[in-house]
This record gives C-alpha cells, sequence and structure tokens, in this order.
C-alpha cells in the first residue's frame, strides 16, 4: 500500500475477558483446544471490525492465540520448551522458554491465523514474527555453545516463517526485536545479521520494532538493519528521539509512535497532531506510518479504541492542514 | 575450600509444590489475609530455603532474601529520603525493579535486615552471612533528583550502610558482603567506589566480603585487593577474562569464585567445574577460596537452582580430592 502517513497498531490488543476466561479454563483442562480456538476466532473478528470501524489502514490480527511473544513459538518447536516460573519482578513470575536442541522450524505457526484475519477485511494485515535475537535472548538455552550459534540458527528458523507468509501473500511482515540493545556493544552487529537472514529477498514489506531502554545507544547503527521500516516509540519520552534523527538522519521509514500504551488516559487529538507535527518537521510523510508506541495489550479494550479512534482523527486533520493525499 | 551463594534464592518452586508465596503476597495485595499472615508464610519459606542450601551441602548460606521485592528497594525504601518509582530493567537481563528516587537527604533510620538475619541465624545450622547492596551500586541503580553529583550521593548511601553493617555486627553477623556488579560497568568510578566502599566499613570488624559481578576486573585488578574486605568475589561465567587476570598478579586475598551460570539453566558438569578450579588453584590455594555460583541464584527456575547447587558442592568436594 503506498500513502502518506499511513495509520496501523505495533501488533497485540487487549483480550476480550471472554477470551481471557477461556484461555484459563483451557489451562485448567476444562476447556478443548477447539472450543478455545473459537473463542480466539470470535475475538480476532472483533479486532478486525474494531480496526476498520476505527479507520486504521494497515490492520493486526491482534495476536487473541499469543499468551508472550516468545513463548508462542517456543510452544509450537519441537527444539524448544516452556521451563520453570522466573520471577520478572515485583510478585510477578512466568514460565522462561529453554532452548533445548538444534533449533529447527517444524511447521507453520504463524500462517492460518493471519489467513483467517486477512479473510475478514480487504485491507492488509500483517504478519506477525518475533525476531531471532529475541527469541534467543528472553529464553534460556541448554543446548548451544554460543550466543550466536543460538541467534543465527533461530534466524533460520524464522526466516523459513516468513517465507510462508510471504507465499501466503503478506504484504508486510513484521520481525519484533524489542530485546535488540540489550547488549550493543557485544551483539548488535550479530543481531543486524539475523534480522538480515530472516528478512532476505522477501516480497513483504518488512518492519521491525523495538520498543523502551536505550534507542539512542544503536542510533544509527540502527539504520543498517535489513528491514525497510522500523517502529519506535517516540511519546513516551516526549519525542527525545527525534533530536538524534536532527543529527543522523533516519534513512528508513519511520513507525513513529505518537501514543503512550501505559497511560491509562486518552491522548487529545490536539497533543497526539502536535507530535505527528514534529515527526513531519524531520521526515516528509511518505515516509512515516503512525502507530502507538507500543502493542496495546495492556490496555482495555475501550482504552485501545478510545486511543485509536483520537489516533485516526489526528492524522485526518493532519493531512487536510497539510493538503496531503 | 568452602562453598556459598552470591544472595537471593529462587522464591517459588514449580508444580507440584505450591507457590506459597506468591499466593500469599496475592492474597495480602486483595485484603485477603494480614500483614502477620503473610510475615508468617515469608518465614516459612526462609526456613524452606535454608533448608535447601543445607541440604545443598553449603558451608555459608544466607536467607535467600525472601522478603526483598527486588535487589534495591528492600534497602532503598526504608532509608529517609527516598520513594520508589516505576519499573527499570536490571541491567541486560529480562527483569525489572522499581527505581529507587533520592528526593532529599539520605538517612538510615534504624535496622532493615537485621531481625531477617537473626531470624534466619536461628533457623540454620550453618553459618549466615548477611548481604547488602554497595553504595555505589544502589546510587547507580537509582535516579538521585537530590544531590548536586554522583560522588555526593554515594557517599551519603555509604554512610547509610555503615549504619546497618554495624547494626548486623553489633547482632552478630560472621561475614557481611556489599554486592557491587554496577562498578564493573563504570570502572572509570574506581576511586569513588573505592573511598565509599572504605567509609562504609569503618568499624567493621567481622569478616566482609565484596562481590562484583555480570563482568570482569579489568582495569580495577589487582587495586580491587586493597579494599578493606577480607574477601573479594569475581564473576569467572559473564567475566571470563578474570582467568587471565589472577595469572598475571598475586591474589592476596580469599577469593569468591563464581564459576556456576546463575543466569542460563544449561547443567555445568562437575569435571568442567573441577577444569576450572584447577586453573584458578595456580593462583590462590583452595583453602582461600568461596565457591559460589557467579550471581544470585533468582534468574533460574528453583528447581535448576537446587540442582546446580547440587553439582557445585560435588565439584568442590572433588576438586579438593584432585588437588589438594
Amino acid at each position: 500500500m503506498n500513502g502518506a502517513l499511513l495509520t496501523t497498531t505495533i501488533g497485540s490488543l487487549p483480550k476480550p475477558s471472554y477470551l481471557q476466561k477461556g484461555r484459563n479454563e483451557y489451562a485448567a483442562g476444562r476447556l478443548s483446544r477447539e472450543e478455545l480456538s473459537e473463542l480466539e476466532r470470535r475475538a480476532t473478528r472483533e479486532v478486525i471490525a474494531l480496526q476498520e470501524e476505527v479507520g486504521l489502514d494497515i490492520l493486526v490480527h491482534g495476536e487473541m492465540e499469543r499468551g508472550d511473544m516468545v513463548a508462542y513459538f517456543a510452544e509450537q518447536l519441537d527444539s524448544m520448551a516452556i521451563g520453570g516460573l522466573v520471577r520478572s519482578y515485583g510478585n510477578r513470575y512466568y514460565h522462561k522458554p529453554v532452548i533445548t536442541g538444534p533449533l529447527s522450524w517444524n511447521a507453520q505457526m504463524t500462517v492460518e491465523t493471519w489467513k483467517f484475519a486477512q479473510s475478514l477485511t480487504d485491507k492488509p494485515v500483517k504478519g506477525m514474527l518475533t525476531g531471532p535475537y529475541t527469541m534467543v535472548e528472553w529464553s534460556f538455552d541448554d543446548y548451544y555453545e554460543s550466543r550466536r550459534q543460538a541467534v543465527l540458527d533461530m534466524a533460520r528458523v524464522i526466516r523459513r516463517e516468513a517465507l510462508e507468509l510471504d507465499r501466503a501473500g503478506a504484504r508486510y511482515i513484521q520481525i519484533d526485536e524489542p530485546a535488540l540493545h540489550t547488549r550493543p556493544d557485544e551483539d548488535l552487529e550479530m543481531a543486524i545479521e539475523a534480522v538480515g537472514i530472516v528478512s532476505d529477498g522477501l516480497s513483504a514489506k518488512t518492519i521491525t520494532h523495538i520498543c523502551y531502554g536505550d534507542v539512542e545507544r544503536i542510533y544509527p547503527d540502527m539504520l543498517r538493519i535489513p528491514v525497510q521500516e522500523i517502529n519506535l516509540a517516540l511519546k513516551n519520552t516526549d519525542f527525545r528521539l527525534l533530536d538524534l534523527f536532527r543529527k543522523t538522519p533516519f534513512s528508513m521509514d519511520l513507525g513513529a509512535g505518537v501514543i503512550d500504551v501505559h497511560k491509562h488516559e486518552t491522548e487529545s487529538v490536539e497533543e497526539v497532531k502536535e507530535g505527528i507535527l514534529r515527526v513531519l518537521e524531520i521526515l516528509p510523510p511518505e515516509r512515516v506510518t503512525v502507530n502507538p508506541d507500543c502493542g496495546l495489550k495492556t490496555r482495555t479494550w475501550d482504552e485501545a479504541a478510545a486511543k485509536l479512534r483520537v489516533m485516526v482523527e489526528a492524522v485526518r486533520e493532519v493531512k487536510r492542514e497539510r493538503g496531503i493525499e | 575450600m568452602l562453598t556459598t551463594v552470591v544472595g537471593n534464592y529462587p522464591k517459588i518452586p514449580n508444580r507440584p509444590r505450591p507457590a506459597r508465596l506468591r499466593n500469599a503476597i496475592n492474597r495480602f495485595d486483595r485484603g485477603e489475609i494480614t500483614l502477620e499472615e503473610l510475615r508468617r508464610v515469608e518465614d516459612e519459606v526462609t526456613v524452606e530455603v535454608i533448608e535447601e542450601q543445607v541440604q545443598a551441602g553449603l558451608d555459608i548460606i544466607t536467607d535467600g532474601q525472601i522478603r526483598w521485592e527486588d535487589d534495591q528497594t528492600y534497602i532503598a525504601r526504608r532509608l529517609s529520603g527516598v520513594s520508589i518509582d516505576g519499573l527499570v530493567r536490571y541491567f541486560d537481563t529480562n527483569t525489572y525493579y522499581r527505581q529507587p528516587v533520592v528526593e532529599g537527604d539520605l538517612a538510615w533510620t534504624g535496622p532493615i535486615t537485621v531481625a531477617d538475619y537473626q531470624f534466619a541465624s536461628e533457623h540454620s545450622p550453618r553459618p549466615v552471612k548477611a548481604v547488602l547492596p554497595g553504595p555505589y551500586t544502589l546510587a547507580r541503580q537509582s535516579l538521585d533528583e537530590h544531590y548536586t553529583s554522583l560522588g555526593d550521593c554515594v557517599m551519603a548511601l555509604a554512610a547509610a550502610l555503615r549504619q546497618e553493617a554495624l547494626a548486623l555486627q553489633e547482632a552478630g553477623a560472621p561475614l557481611i558482603q556489599f554486592n557491587e556488579p554496577s562498578i564493573l560497568k563504570h570502572k572509570e568510578d574506581f576511586s569513588l567506589f573505592c573511598t565509599a566502599l572504605a567509609h562504609a566499613v569503618e568499624g567493621v570488624r567481622v569478616e566482609k566480603a565484596l562481590y562484583m559481578y555480570f563482568g570482569d576486573v579489568d582495569g580495577i585488578y589487582p587495586a580491587v585487593l586493597d579494599l578493606p574486605f577480607e574477601i573479594i568475589g569475581l564473576d569467572f561465567v559473564m567475566g571470563p577474562k578474570n582467568f587471565d587476570l589472577l595469572g598475571e598478579a598475586r591474589f592476596t586475598k580469599r577469593l569468591g569464585l563464581g564459576l556456576v551460570d546463575a543466569r542460563n539453566t544449561k547443567m555445568e558438569t562437575v569435571e568442567a567445574l573441577v577444569d576450572k578450579v584447577r586453573i584458578i588453584s595456580d593462583s590462590v590455594p583452595l583453602d582461600n577460596v568461596h565457591l559460589s555460583p557467579n550471581c544470585g541464584l533468582e534468574f533460574l527456575p528453583r528447581e535448576v537452582a537446587q540442582a546446580k547447587l547440587g553439582r557445585m558442592v560435588e565439584a568442590a568436594r572433588r576438586s579438593q580430592e584432585v588437588l589438594a
């Protein structure tokens, strides 16, 4: 899809309460896999309907079938397992996945869900993958001798899944790498190489999402990540990253995060417009996609919907005022 | 050779064992149990992890820091001048802590960990060491909105932590340890670091340990040996360069030998651990070694931590047989 200031979201949307309940029931063995899948399809229909109603340009399937972005893939790979509980912070714990053997792709993991979502709309739906560096970084590794070996093998696994999505017709493929800047001095080149293995020669437009932490530390090196667009959280640091882009031009397409996903309050249209205009001071509208900072899954359904409505309205006003087609 | 841990221990076990502490905190947050009931569960879980450490065969244990929200908050929120803010990432891990914010003059207002030490000591057949965050790391992990320089903030924390160390000494703690991972990321602050730690242990006559992990001591070794600590703990997992450094200058203190990877589940073999102890034994007599994981064990599932401690104790035993 060509155009200026296209609107989209990062990937996850809140799970409706009936689905939350269904997931708990399934975990407790009181609901069958097929019954849960039916609830996931129902939620996906609602997610697509919401995005169409709000008027977004590029849709997501909302990740109704995913709990955690790493565990979802780990559960489906024969060479990974779901490990014991470790503490994330405070009284929060999660089952950290474990690499248990040589990583290899064994079956499609995302294509069926993508196809279902795409069948519900004429607008493009993004294919959503977790990137190889993040997959390894957020897992234990019982098998490999070095992180590099694990990351490159994981890249080949995610590459195969990307190809499956590409062949199925996905026009946008997003390779999320929120952990990419964990150890920039040691690992950034390896992470860039790994994302390159995934994105190489795909016909879809490729996107990556990096969030929070020291994004500054990997700029301008991040411009060498072999994708066409990077989604960045701008709003929650009050657009501080734009100062960096003034010093060294941002040479890719930018997915500009203009909505804070960690606040309950809905931004005003004026506030979001101002953010978009700040981005347009340094990049032409054809190179900017407008999105929230990060996935919306931690918001309520109503909060997410309200934030997206404001975002779309702000884009409409900016386009009207600036005469952007 | 003695065996020990660096600090924290996983708080909850996996199924089929119940996650009692997690459930108790959830119930307390919902107002279903009283603070007293929560404290009782914390005590029971502390006894449980003491027993696990003893069972694994450790010579020196900790209370597992079962009551600690994270490595900073438990201490910081009991000092005056500090409030606790939002979540930030803890080093290069996928774990988070609530960041202390220094908003006013820092001061120690009373014992923080003394009752914990006493409780653990009463319930352990082995010596219990008291573990505190070091002043430099605590300052680095906090957001300072009050002092005009990092140095002022670090020295104020050193004074506060000294009070805590003196209180622990008074209560009979045989060994007091400061954990200082942050210095390995900011070696340029080494002289401030030394001044602060020297102040923090002024008047502390019991044994003192200083543990630095998540990297190597290249650039500050052998200078770290001049610090007034009897035991210096180093990380040989994330800082493999430490092996070379020890060969370059004589290690004059007792060594906290962090050999077991506390951040990954892959099990070390006893043979591999003994091989590494052998390298170290060229520089440090085994009698002067405290073998341990490279950092706190909380990054691991409880059962893996337990299994790793078992391997470690076995490696210590085997090393003494083979290398004595």
